[in-house]
């Protein structure tokens, strides 16, 4: 029966990889518990200055935390989008997709998040006064976009996705690609829509060859959210550089600062392997 | 209800520079099964992806079922009734058997999951390999895996069945398994039009073979007198290549 033995060979593999796979996942979640205690020995020992740095960045840790996953959520649909786009046959799409990924890569974030929140609402401004005085039935419209004023929040949210979604674009596309033509063959052949065949079968297996990259590129994410303290939002950098001007405490505040990101990217790339490992299917 | 199921005239089909099918005319008729044999780079597996519109036509014109491959409308139609099975299988490696063969039915067909997989399991029962259901392509052999293929083709219910060499990447001692499900379904009166240098299946399956050679054809004939009088001597070099 070369069948059984077949399928024995495939769980022998199976169970030599495991003990090895498990090993590595304890070790790896050590060193993020160790960085843990290191925070919390230093916050109980010498509670003056830790403690104090830990409560004065609290609100910057929450809004570091939020920034980066909202902004991962527009980041994965932009990516999907401008990827199928760098795909799509019409070369109108596919050459809006090519230039959106093209400039954005070219430019800084640092730039780009500068761009957005002190030059973008002056574009806003001359629009609404070009519509005001263009006709009075735009009054409203024009208005509108004099009056505007940028919500550090939101122009942060939006500069790293628009940044990051090139980049994403980018893995979506070379994810897509690495998967064989016969499959999207055999799926139109079975009279599925090109939409259909992209969700069923495409798509699923997509995700697992662009699952590492995608998860690198929300630690890179969380790392660069530091960028938008110069925008005026308050994150944790921004919090740790108030409480050093304040208090002159230069080494213990970014040790604590860069303690905390520490903790928050090793955290988040043990999730990643975690996640890789649950949707791994036979080969 | 005519007789006719495939139409194809004049067809023609580039690959840059390269000419693969220069004017091919074909009728095939309901229940035929016609073999299409020729040397590598001869047309015949394009002339094949032709019929379910994995290729385009540059000239000439393909009507399957009476519906002309033309709009774009019509050729998701024609692939509704026109399955096919590859050479390198191209199962989805993240689903079962059976979820392979329940996946179109059920959003294609609007076919709840429980009729679907109640299909797949016939259809995995007639392709032998029942208790396979659950495994993935992965844990299936060559051969099973390309039964499998028939299967998920033929859930859709197809009026005609197109084969591009199914038995080429296989070992040769699962061959067999796959050829002996063509010639069930053969002789269940299929229209089947199938790319094989398989001669015993030709011998015993084909209506008609057709040798392909430079993107046309050459000689249209039965198996019979294909090995006995083959007209033109470029079949004649073919076949004693591939029979040696």
């Amino acid at each position: 029966m070369p069948d059984v033995e077949r399928l024995e060979k495939v769980i022998e593999k199976k169970a030599a990889v495991a003990p090895a796979e498990r090993e590595r996942f304890d070790t790896w979640w050590f060193l993020v518990l160790a960085v843990v205690a290191v925070v919390a020995l230093l916050v109980f020992l010498k509670p003056n200055p830790f403690q104090r740095i830990v409560v004065f960045l609290r609100d910057g840790i929450w809004v570091t935390i939020r920034i980066t996953v909202i902004s991962f959520v527009f980041i994965l649909i932009v990516g999907l989008i401008g990827g199928l786009g760098r795909l799509a046959k019409n070369w109108l799409i596919h050459g809006i997709a090519s230039l959106y990924v093209e400039i954005i890569r070219g430019i800084p974030l640092l730039v780009q998040l500068l761009f957005l929140y002190f030059a973008f609402p002056q574009v806003l401004d001359s629009v609404g006064a070009w519509l005001l005085k263009l006709s009075p039935s735009l009054r409203g419209a024009g208005q509108y976009l004099v009056d505007v004023k940028p919500d550090p929040f939101v122009m942060a949210v939006a500069g790293l996705t628009i940044c990051y979604g090139a980049y994403m674009s980018e893995i979506y596309r070379a994810g897509i690609q690495s998967i064989s033509k016969g499959q999207m063959e055999a799926a139109r052949s079975l009279g599925m829509s090109y939409f259909q065949a992209m969700r069923y079968v495409i798509l699923p297996q997509a995700v697992r060859v662009i699952l590492p990259p995608v998860g690198n590129e929300f630690v890179a994410l969380l790392k660069d959210s530091s960028l938008v303290s110069v925008v005026a939002v308050s994150d944790m950098t921004r919090r740790g550089r108030e409480f050093m001007s304040s208090s002159f405490m230069s080494l213990e505040t970014w040790t604590m600062v860069a303690l905390l990101y520490l903790v928050m990217t090793l955290f988040a790339s043990r999730v990643v392997a975690y996640i890789e490992r649950k949707t791994a299917f036979a080969k | 209800m005519q007789s006719e199921i495939i139409v194809i005239q004049g067809a023609v089909k580039r690959f840059g520079r390269v000419e693969a099918l220069r004017g091919v005319d074909l009728v095939v008729h309901r229940g035929e099964v016609v073999v299409i044999i020729g040397p590598s780079g001869s047309g015949k597996s394009t002339l094949l992806r032709c019929i379910n519109h994995l290729e385009s036509l540059d000239a000439g014109c393909i009507i399957v079922d009476g519906i002309p491959l033309t709009q774009a409308e019509n050729i998701n139609k024609v692939r509704a009734e026109v399955g096919i099975v590859f050479q390198q299988f191209n199962l989805f490696p993240h689903l079962t058997a059976l979820e392979n063969i329940t996946l179109a039915q059920r959003i294609v067909r609007k076919r709840t999951r429980e009729e679907a997989e109640r299909i797949g399991m016939e259809l995995l029962k007639k392709v032998g390999i029942p208790e396979k259901a659950h495994a993935y392509p992965a844990q299936l052999s060559g051969g099973q895996q390309q039964r499998v293929a028939i299967a998920r083709a033929l859930a859709m219910q197809p009026k005609i069945m197109l084969f591009d060499e199914p038995t080429s990447a296989l070992d040769p001692e699962m061959i067999k398994e796959v050829l002996d499900v063509m010639l069930a379904l053969a002789k269940e009166g299929m229209t089947m039009v199938v790319v094989s240098h398989e001669m015993g299946f030709a011998r015993a399956a084909a209506d008609r073979i057709i040798f392909m050679d430079e993107g046309v054809i050459v000689e249209e004939t039965t198996p019979e007198l294909l090995f006995t009088a083959p007209k033109h001597e470029r079949t004649r070099l073919f076949l004693s290549k591939i029979l040696h």
